[in-house]
């Protein structure tokens, strides 16, 4: 029974001053986590350890540092610390294999991150560790190296000499578009991610995809022909590699993620900001997923339902349900046409598809002998 | 800079990059090549046969100019054996639809077809100008959308004709796409791209054989064999495409020319993975061919284009379904949910208006519910033609107005 | 800025720039207008398309509504541009220098179907 006068009250323990705006609901910041942590665990409820199996799943987390991926580790550590401090009988419903693929690998001049790093394995010492350059996809794909320089074309040449790191980066040089080398990065990023999830031994990843970002992302490979695709890159999931795909993250939005980073100790130090939207930059000059990006943000500030909607329709999407369809060797897409699809884009429209190792989408983006 | 030559026959000045593929070509080959392209897409959907009578949904406009300017060139090359017939719709715009018909009834002497003008009020027994009379000039366009949707059909209907090819293009098929996702619209998702749709109830099949054409290439195709076309943005509806899907749709092709075609590819294969509850509901009608029912908004004049005003209407409502949601489920906090429950889809079920007899998701379809509307509110003085009595709401079904409907033949 | 006012420089180009699409009810629903432009500009170089676009914003078009024109200093997405009825993008865009008795054609895709 509150004997003190509160002024705004938070809705829900109704005890403290409500400090918070979510969804227009005035929480306090106790309140606040837990309804985030609560959305967040509810998409994970499925894998527990149950009594039939004699392992407890285990579930890939592929950190990137950012803001919504270091929140998933924080919600998902801290469901498994609950657990693990009760007495007897604790039931931690899965392992986490926290993976990260060191972010100044993938973007050009960052420097490396290990203080950020270094906080990660220390505050978050529960769980497995892997760190990877994006480059050593080589190692954990062996035929990577056949599949790239098939999809490069014959003006590229792979010099085996050098490192992993310089035949990458001279791979990715071989693309010419911003949207390409986005759109490749991402394909590359995902298999590096599945492989080391294979290895593992893993039944699961999950992907700390915010709202904001999986309607980008949805956006982003419709318009690039992947449309496909979206069953498993937008939607929770099986991957084309017998993986699950999940999205934990599939209801909250990048700003009340941003919030509960705020909110949180444990996350001080280990969060690399965002860099910048780019603003001034022409649009022409974007990359597809950028100008989603932007898009996104700059509507879903006016319209955030709408922007909700995008990721929630693309859930809804079932998966093709052939098993014998011919998948892309690069990014495991489709080749051809969905089952039951009588488009004639592929067969009349791009030309030389049929019988490609590659689907359509990586296809386009494919360097571009005639340019 | 050196003039390039053409791709196709190396020896014309190339004039025109194809956005799909980068081909530069010269005028002649770009012009063959556009219409081979548009005979590919009507023989591999096997759109026509032989001896049929196809009206064209003519508007004026490029689209529509180029469609019959094609369909005439394509009817004679490869002896198609149909019989062609423009059909355009009169929405009672003062001072837009007068300079538009009159280039229609041009293009009808040039192509030497004959043409229809369906009126919107006899069909309605409502000009748009007395709409917007009635409502203002806000919202005036989901009026417009919506009557032309039906007027085309029961033009056709009325000349005998089961076919009607509307100019939409692939730039409008990528903006539906666009919008299907935003507006969270699966039923939509899974028909929007199909080149073939079956429409209300009186049968009539609608096929957009320029599904394929980028927007771009129809205004290079208009220009280089210089079509006879009138363009002018509706006066009701001033700059309808600010800020929408087609803004975006625009981005994307200056970024990645191919993005559009891009886009149709996404839309078919993700309209074949639309689960089946949802696609098949209310698909009474044979064939394979979709259907579709009276759109909600849009104005008709530019293919359904979408406008900025379109995404706010779509927020509120979301918000309100939102709102709605977190009331019943999410004010509990932990309490045991399936994390993965199976997805559950609500279906859409089509059948037809109780009054006109068209399709609609609704017992009462779009049209009559606006025409209701209208009616009710309007001054005794203004009735007008085919509405009787207006307390007795029956009578100003739509179906009734068909009956009394004449149609200009000119 | 470099302008076409400038008493010192005598000599001109002039060059026809045709508005249709729906283009013309921005440039006082004239569709062909002939347009002079100094044949240098004030930095020794050729007048561009971009020179054009400006010229043609400050001093010929009336219609306030700038943005359904020029995006981020350039043609709208969506205005297709025929530089002597070749597609601008073959004759190096915005950046294509012109020459005496041009014809620059802007076609608006966006109106109407």
């Amino acid at each position: 029974m509150p004997t003190k006068e509160l002024s705004n009250p938070c809705m829900e323990c109704k005890d403290v001053e409500a400090t918070l705006d979510i969804r227009k609901r005035q929480l306090c910041s106790d309140c606040y986590k837990r309804f985030l942590a609560y959305k967040i665990i509810r998409r994970t409820d499925g894998y527990r350890f149950k009594k039939n199996q004699s392992t407890r799943p285990k579930l890939l987390l592929p950190l990137s540092l950012g803001v919504s991926s270091s929140v998933l580790l924080h919600v998902l550590d801290s469901q498994i610390q609950r657990q693990l401090a009760k007495p007897i009988g604790a039931k931690v419903p899965f392992d986490l294999l926290v993976f990260v693929i060191e972010p100044s690998t993938i973007a050009t001049s960052d420097n490396l991150h290990q203080q950020n790093y270094d906080l990660v394995l220390e505050r978050f010492s529960t769980h497995a560790h892997t760190r990877l350059s994006i480059h050593d996809i080589f190692d954990y794909i062996p035929d990577m190296k056949e599949v790239m320089l098939e999809y490069a074309g014959s003006q590229f040449v792979d010099d085996s000499s050098k490192s992993n790191k310089d035949r990458l980066a001279a791979f990715r040089n071989s693309i010419t578009t911003a949207t390409s080398q986005t759109d490749l990065d991402y394909v590359l990023l995902t298999r590096l991610i599945v492989a080391v999830a294979q290895k593992n031994e893993c039944e699961a990843i999950v992907w700390g995809d915010s709202d904001t970002r999986l309607a980008a992302k949805a956006l982003a490979g419709v318009s690039k022909g992947r449309g496909a695709s979206m069953t498993w890159q937008v939607s929770d999931g099986m991957s084309p590699w017998g993986i699950r795909f999940e999205f934990p993250l599939r209801d909250l939005y990048k700003t009340e993620l941003e919030q509960y980073e705020s909110l949180c100790q444990e996350l001080s130090g280990v969060v690399i900001p965002d860099p910048p939207l780019p603003d001034n930059v022409l649009t022409k000059n974007l990359s597809i997923d950028e100008l989603m990006m932007r898009y996104v943000q700059t509507q879903g500030a006016k319209y955030p339902g709408v922007m909700a909607n995008v990721a929630r329709t693309a859930n809804k999407l079932q998966p093709s349900s052939s098993d014998d369809s011919i998948t892309c060797s690069l990014c495991g897409g489709l080749i051809g046409n969905v089952k039951g699809n009588t488009g004639v884009t592929v067969t009349s429209q791009s030309g030389g598809n049929q019988g490609s190792k590659f689907c359509y989408g990586c296809i386009r983006s494919r360097p571009d002998p005639t340019r | 800079m050196a003039p390039t030559a053409c791709f196709n026959c190396k020896e014309a000045r190339a004039v025109i990059i194809r956005p799909k593929n980068r081909h530069k070509l010269c005028r002649a080959c770009f012009i063959e090549i556009f219409e081979t392209e548009v005979h590919e897409t009507i023989t591999g959907a096997n759109l026509f046969f032989r001896g049929e009578r196809v009206a064209i949904g003519a508007s004026g406009g490029k689209d529509s100019t180029v469609l019959a300017a094609v369909l005439k060139t394509l009817n004679e090359r490869y002896d198609y054996g149909l019989n062609l017939v423009l059909l355009s719709i009169d929405e009672g715009i003062r001072g837009y639809r007068d300079d538009s018909l009159e280039t229609v009834k041009r293009n009808a002497q040039q192509y030497e077809m004959p043409l229809t003008i369906v009126g919107y009020g006899e069909l309605y027994g409502w000009t748009m100008d007395q709409v917007v009379e009635q409502i203002g000039k806000k919202g005036n366009c989901t009026y417009c959308g919506v009557f032309r949707r039906q007027a085309l059909d029961r033009g056709a209907a009325r000349l005998g004709i089961q076919h009607v090819v509307t100019g939409h293009n692939a730039d409008d098929v990528a903006e539906t796409v666009m919008m299907n996702l935003l507006r969270g619209d699966l039923p939509r998702l899974s028909r929007g791209t199909s080149i073939v749709t079956a429409s209300g109830g009186s049968d009539i099949k609608r096929s957009k054989p320029l599904k394929y054409a980028y927007e771009k290439e129809i205004v290079l195709y208009a220009h280089h064999r210089q079509l006879d076309y009138f363009t002018t943005e509706c006066i009701y509806s001033p700059e309808a495409f600010r800020g929408s899907a087609r803004t975006l749709v625009k981005d994307l092709e200056k970024i990645r020319p191919s993005s559009i075609l891009d886009i149709v590819k996404s839309g078919e294969d993700m309209a074949a993975l639309v689960p089946r509850e949802v696609s098949q509901s209310g698909k009474s009608c044979k064939s394979s061919a979709a259907v579709e029912e009276e759109a909600t908004g849009g104005c008709g004049s530019q293919n359904g284009r979408t406008s900025g005003g379109e995404m706010a209407a779509m927020e509120q409502q979301l918000a309100e379904n939102e709102a709605a949601e977190s009331h019943e489920t999410e004010i509990q906090l932990p309490k045991k949910v399936n994390g993965r429950a199976p997805k559950v889809v609500k279906a859409q079920t089509l059948g037809h208006c109780e009054r006109c007899g068209y399709i609609s998701s609704q017992p009462i379809c779009k049209a009559c519910t606006l025409l209701e509307g209208l009616n009710r509110n309007r001054p005794k003085t203004a009735i007008e033609v085919g509405i009787g009595m207006e307390d007795e709401e029956g009578s100003s079904t739509l179906a009734r107005q068909m009956e009394q409907a004449q149609l200009t033949n000119s | 800025m470099a302008d076409s006012t400038n008493g010192n420089s005598a000599a001109t180009i002039s060059i026809t720039v045709e508005f249709t699409g729906g283009l013309e009810i921005l440039f006082s629903n004239e569709r062909e207008h002939t347009i002079t432009l100094p044949a240098r500009l004030s930095d020794g170089s050729q007048p561009t398309i971009s020179y054009l676009l400006q010229h043609l914003v400050e001093h010929v078009m009336k219609d306030d509504r700038k943005g359904l024109f020029i995006m981020e200093d350039n043609v709208r997405p969506g205005i297709l541009v025929l530089i002597n009825d070749a597609d601008w993008e073959l004759e190096g865009e915005e950046n294509y220098e012109l020459q005496q008795g041009d014809n620059i054609v802007f076609v608006s895709t966006l109106h109407g179907g």
